[in-house]
């Protein structure tokens, strides 16, 4: 038997798997999909407004204590979440995936797709060069038809913030010679050094002297890191990679980076594992039965860690009828039962949306408790995503809360369960 | 001000105004038509698509019946490719007791409807996802039709007639002559909803086809007229669950009908008597309702993944009428107000239905005509409108016209098989303010992930004003397109889009990519709202993912702008509240 299973391949899911790993733990993920991650930008937003806020947090650890009493980030010792996100910058590094900050205590402002500055606490190495600096212009340069990114719009909004920048657009055939290529597919044809050297002779015909270049991030899919270097040598200049709609190539750059990590580790991650099932004794959870093929598969640990994410991991599902539940061990959650509650005449609204606040209530050591604080099961922890009392994305924490609460619970996990007297 | 002369004004951009300003021009008359917003905008833009054969109305209403059997060959020959060929089952199912279907073959025989009662062995061989207790099953020749391509279509025939629209021109009030007993109307005061500039036009007649909002048109030279307003509520499924169109062989009422419109399936309706035709509010118990009697047509149809709620208005009219709008008669209702309330040189035309605004607009031109007392005969049943010589439109049309010229890496909307340069085209030469004319104009949004993708593409490509064109290889650009005028018609057509406009006029009239933006995400989230749970709320969230997290645009730089549409968003915050104009009286 191993020591933790953990459910869910999303980040809170892999740093997890990767911590207890690192303890020594025999740890196996199984997961229905991918993970968030090949959505978002790829950068670690940490937090980066407060609920009704409309200016950006400058420094998300001092900003903390205005959360909510019961917020994930409230759990946590402060100096135990820095040390999470200084762990995690140092295990990306070693996977050759550098990821920058501004001071370790302030957050940066980087160009979104729409040319809006989002707040970002790290930022992989090519995103981070896009931080917001009058005195440094950028020529944001795309490539014509490319239909995830859109240079004049980002222009427009850059120049309305402050930031001296125009546009530019580069034949499409520069990067690829058949039309119907997204992201992912553009940046696997810059891993190729033809590729890149076309991409360097057409940008030195639109860059100007003092210009910094961002580009959609394309830059490289499995060569990132010699894509960047080069880039920047041959054209003597600063270049930097700003995210695109959806799939996203620095999230997939990520996830691949920490699986090969866990890989390494001798951590198996099985994707294509639906949960459809479990068994208790007691307080304590027996196995999980996953979907497969051939047969219904049984998976028993010492340890469960639930990773599955909120309404877009998959990890919660709700019906007309109001009813809103965890999808694999039934949690109680803290969403509305009741769908007159769940949403706010406005899309945009700075409180958000009531049903994507709610989660799975957790304990200090991150167990899933019932309404009168007591674990549900001795075995189960609970992380990301599906945590309780705040709403990831509205406050830009999604990854924050990932990482910093993914390590917090296997932490726990690891000190706070004696696997050899489980076992015995 | 400016001043514009004309012989007929028409208000209202619905099926039945841009009907009537057709009809109008093909008579040699000049016309302008004004629409507040953009044309189909109000009901028009908000029905279930339902081509009627009459069936529905034959037992209750024969005079409505035998209109729509009319109409709807009309409109085969005049509006041919708006126009589904999917014919129409009327299915009795076991909770339809009664003598009603022997009554409803009865009916269809006398008033000439079509009529056909088919082995129930056909019956689920062409349709398998039937309830299979459906005991009987009749068919007659409805149809599934396109009111936004049909309403653009007929526009354009009548500019080529000659007639002038002005869309987001929003009626300030009628100007009258005159004292007691000899008043009339003669023309509006008009103000652009975008540059706020108002103008006067003056006409010999005007026509007041502005459906729900008529009594609000005729209360501005103090005519009463009561309107009904029934608010019907629709359901899109996200998958085409039946290729015919399916009623319930009974007495109409709620959910009752399952229309197959594109890529979707629609289900509705209500009829619920409302105050305010800009105030409808979709309640959870209307969609539970929508389900419940689709689950009845087709079972398990509740569980399918449901895209989208939205309500309609039906411009019901009945002289003196009191009760439910339910069952206020679907007659057209063309009110003399030279004969009914003194004052000359204005008409109402309400009522009706979308099959019959041909009719409703030839009715109305004949009393303009007597009224203004000249002989000219109605064209319009024998004049095909532009883009009729495609056939009746089939469901495979985009796909084909895509793979056949290699237009997968254009595609903006991938749900709808959008291509960059039918936005670009539409844009250009559709008078566009906001991206929902887009949507209304190509189908932009319309899909499973409801603007999710293509709300931010289309943003980018609007402000990109047309110069981050694709590259295109040689025997793409030789593909012959539109030239000279560009084909309303044609609109939703891939192949016929590719490449530049050889004018490019640009009739953007505003332009702010973060309004724009802003605006669309908001008005997908208002259909949204009744209806999420299950996939379409995690599509949802992704959504969420993208436009708050990756793009940020709830903190776009700020600016000063409104768009025609902001007022519209002045809202109550609270969950559950409702969505209303500021200052509105609830």
């Amino acid at each position: 038997m191993i020591d933790l299973l953990v459910l869910g391949a999303g980040l809170s899911g892999l740093v997890a798997a990767l911590r207890a790993a690192e303890e020594g733990r025999r740890v196996k993920v199984i997961a229905k999909g991918m993970g968030a991650h090949h959505w978002n930008a790829g950068t670690i937003d940490v937090l980066g407004y407060l609920a009704g806020d409309e200016q950006p947090v400058e420094a998300p650890w001092t900003a903390m204590a205005r959360l909510e009493d019961d917020h994930p980030y409230q759990l946590i010792e402060r100096d135990a979440a820095r040390a999470a996100l200084t762990w995690f910058q140092t295990l990306t590094a070693r996977c050759g995936l550098g990821y920058a900050g501004a001071d370790g205590e302030r957050n940066m402002l980087l160009p979104s797709p729409a040319g809006a500055w989002r707040p970002v606490f790290l930022a992989p190495a090519a995103q981070a060069g896009g931080e917001a600096d009058a005195g440094r212009p950028m020529l944001i340069v795309g490539l014509e038809g490319m239909r995830d990114f859109y240079p004049h719009f980002i222009v427009r909004n850059l120049t309305a913030a402050g930031q001296p920048a125009r546009a530019a657009t580069l034949p499409w055939s520069v990067v690829s010679a058949a039309r119907d290529r997204n992201s992912v597919q553009l940046a696997a044809l810059l891993d190729e050094p033809a590729a890149q050297q076309r991409l360097v002779s057409a940008l030195k015909l639109v860059a100007q002297p003092g210009e910094r270049i961002g580009l959609p991030a394309i830059l490289g899919l499995h060569r990132h890191t010699e894509v960047m270097a080069a880039l920047q040598r041959e054209l003597k200049c600063p270049v930097f990679e700003i995210p695109t709609l959806p799939p996203s190539v620095p999230g997939i750059r990520l996830t691949t980076a920490l699986r090969h990590e866990l890989e390494r580790r001798g951590v198996r991650v099985e994707v294509g594992m639906e949960v459809i099932g479990f068994h208790a004794e007691g307080d304590a959870i027996q196995w999980v039965e996953t979907a497969t093929s051939a047969r219904p598969l049984r998976h028993r640990a010492a340890a469960y860690l639930l990773a599955t994410g909120g309404v877009l991991g998959g990890g919660f599902s709700s019906d007309p009828g109001g009813r809103f539940w965890e999808t694999i061990f039934d949690l109680p959650l803290t969403v509305p039962q009741d769908r007159t509650q769940w949403f706010r005449p406005l899309f945009l609204d700075p409180q958000g949306q009531p049903a994507f606040r709610g989660g799975v209530s957790v304990d200090s050591s991150f167990q899933p408790v019932d309404a009168d604080g007591r674990p549900v099961y001795a075995n189960l922890w609970a992380a990301g995503g599906a945590l309780a009392h705040a709403d990831p994305i509205l406050e830009r924490s999604l990854e924050g809360i990932a990482i910093v609460t993914g390590v917090a619970a296997a932490d726990a996990i690891v000190r706070e369960r004696d696997f050899e007297g489980v076992r015995g | 001000m400016n001043k514009i002369s004309t012989d007929i004004l028409v208000i209202g951009g619905g099926s039945t105004g841009t009907g009537v300003a057709w009809d109008a021009a093909l008579r040699g008359f000049r016309v302008v038509l004004v629409e507040k917003r953009d044309l189909t905008h109000g009901t028009t833009g908000r029905y279930h698509g339902l081509l009627h054969s009459g069936g529905r109305y034959v037992v209750k209403d024969p005079q409505s019946a035998i209109e729509c059997i009319e109409e709807n060959r009309i409109l085969r020959r005049t509006h041919t490719h708006c126009i589904e060929d999917t014919s129409g089952f009327f299915v009795v199912t076991p909770e339809d007791e009664g003598d009603y279907p022997d009554r409803f073959r009865a009916a269809c025989a006398k008033t000439g409807i079509p009529c056909e009662e088919i082995p129930l062995k056909e019956a689920f061989r062409r349709e398998p996802l039937l309830n299979p207790r459906i005991n009987r099953v009749f068919e007659v020749p409805d149809g599934s039709a396109d009111s936004f391509l049909a309403t653009h279509a007929t526009v354009q025939a009548a500019r080529q007639a000659g007639a002038q629209i002005l869309i987001y021109h929003e009626v300030v009030g009628l100007l009258t002559e005159g004292g007691e007993g000899d008043r009339r109307v003669t023309g509006a005061r008009v103000r652009d909803a975008v540059s706020g500039e108002e103008t006067v036009i003056e006409a010999a007649m005007t026509i007041n086809a502005s459906g729900a909002w008529a009594g609000q048109i005729a209360a501005t030279a103090g005519i009463p007229v009561r309107v009904i307003p029934g608010k019907g509520v629709m359901v899109a499924v996200n998958h085409r669950l039946v290729n015919t169109v399916i009623n319930r062989c009974k007495m109409p009422a709620d959910g009752d009908i399952l229309v197959p419109v594109h890529t979707v399936a629609i289900i509705g309706t209500t009829d619920e008597r409302v105050t305010d035709p800009e105030l409808l509010p979709i309640e959870p118990w209307e969609v539970q309702l929508m389900l419940d009697e689709g689950d009845k047509l087709v079972p398990g149809m509740s569980k399918a993944r449901i895209l989208r709620a939205w309500a309609g208005v039906r411009p019901l009219y009945q002289e003196g009428y009191a009760g439910d709008s339910r069952d206020a008669t679907r007659a057209l209702a063309l009110l003399d107000h030279q004969q009914r309330d003194g004052v000359s040189g204005f008409l109402t035309i309400t009522g009706g239905k979308w099959t019959t605004f041909r009719l409703m607009a030839q009715t109305t031109m004949d009393k303009a005509c007597a009224q203004l007392g000249v002989e000219r005969a109605c064209r319009t049943a024998d004049t095909p409108v532009p883009g009729t010589e495609q056939g009746y439109y089939w469901l495979g049309h985009r796909l084909h016209e895509v793979e056949e010229h290699h237009l997968q890496g254009d595609l903006v909307c991938e749900c709808e098989l959008v291509t960059r340069a039918m936005i670009e085209q539409a844009a250009q030469n559709n008078p566009t303010v906001t991206l929902d004319d887009l949507r209304r104009d190509v189908r932009l949004g319309m899909g499973p992930c409801q603007g999710g993708f293509c709300t931010f593409r289309a943003a980018g490509i609007l402000a990109e004003g047309g110069e981050g064109r694709g590259a295109r290889d040689e025997e793409e650009a030789a593909v012959p397109s539109a030239t000279s005028e560009w084909e309303v018609a044609y609109m939703q057509s891939p192949k016929h889009n590719i490449g530049a406009n050889g004018a490019r006029r640009s009739n953007r009239r505003f332009d702010n990519p973060n309004l724009l933006l802003r605006d669309f995400l908001q008005e997908r989230w208002r259909g949204l709202t009744p209806v999420l749970w299950g996939r379409q709320l995690k599509q949802e969230r992704l959504d969420e993912l993208i436009y708050l997290s990756v793009m940020n645009v709830d903190h776009l730089p700020p600016d000063d702008d409104t768009s025609p549409l902001t007022e519209f968003w002045q809202f109550d915050t609270t969950p559950g509240a409702t969505a209303h104009k500021e200052g509105d009286e609830l």
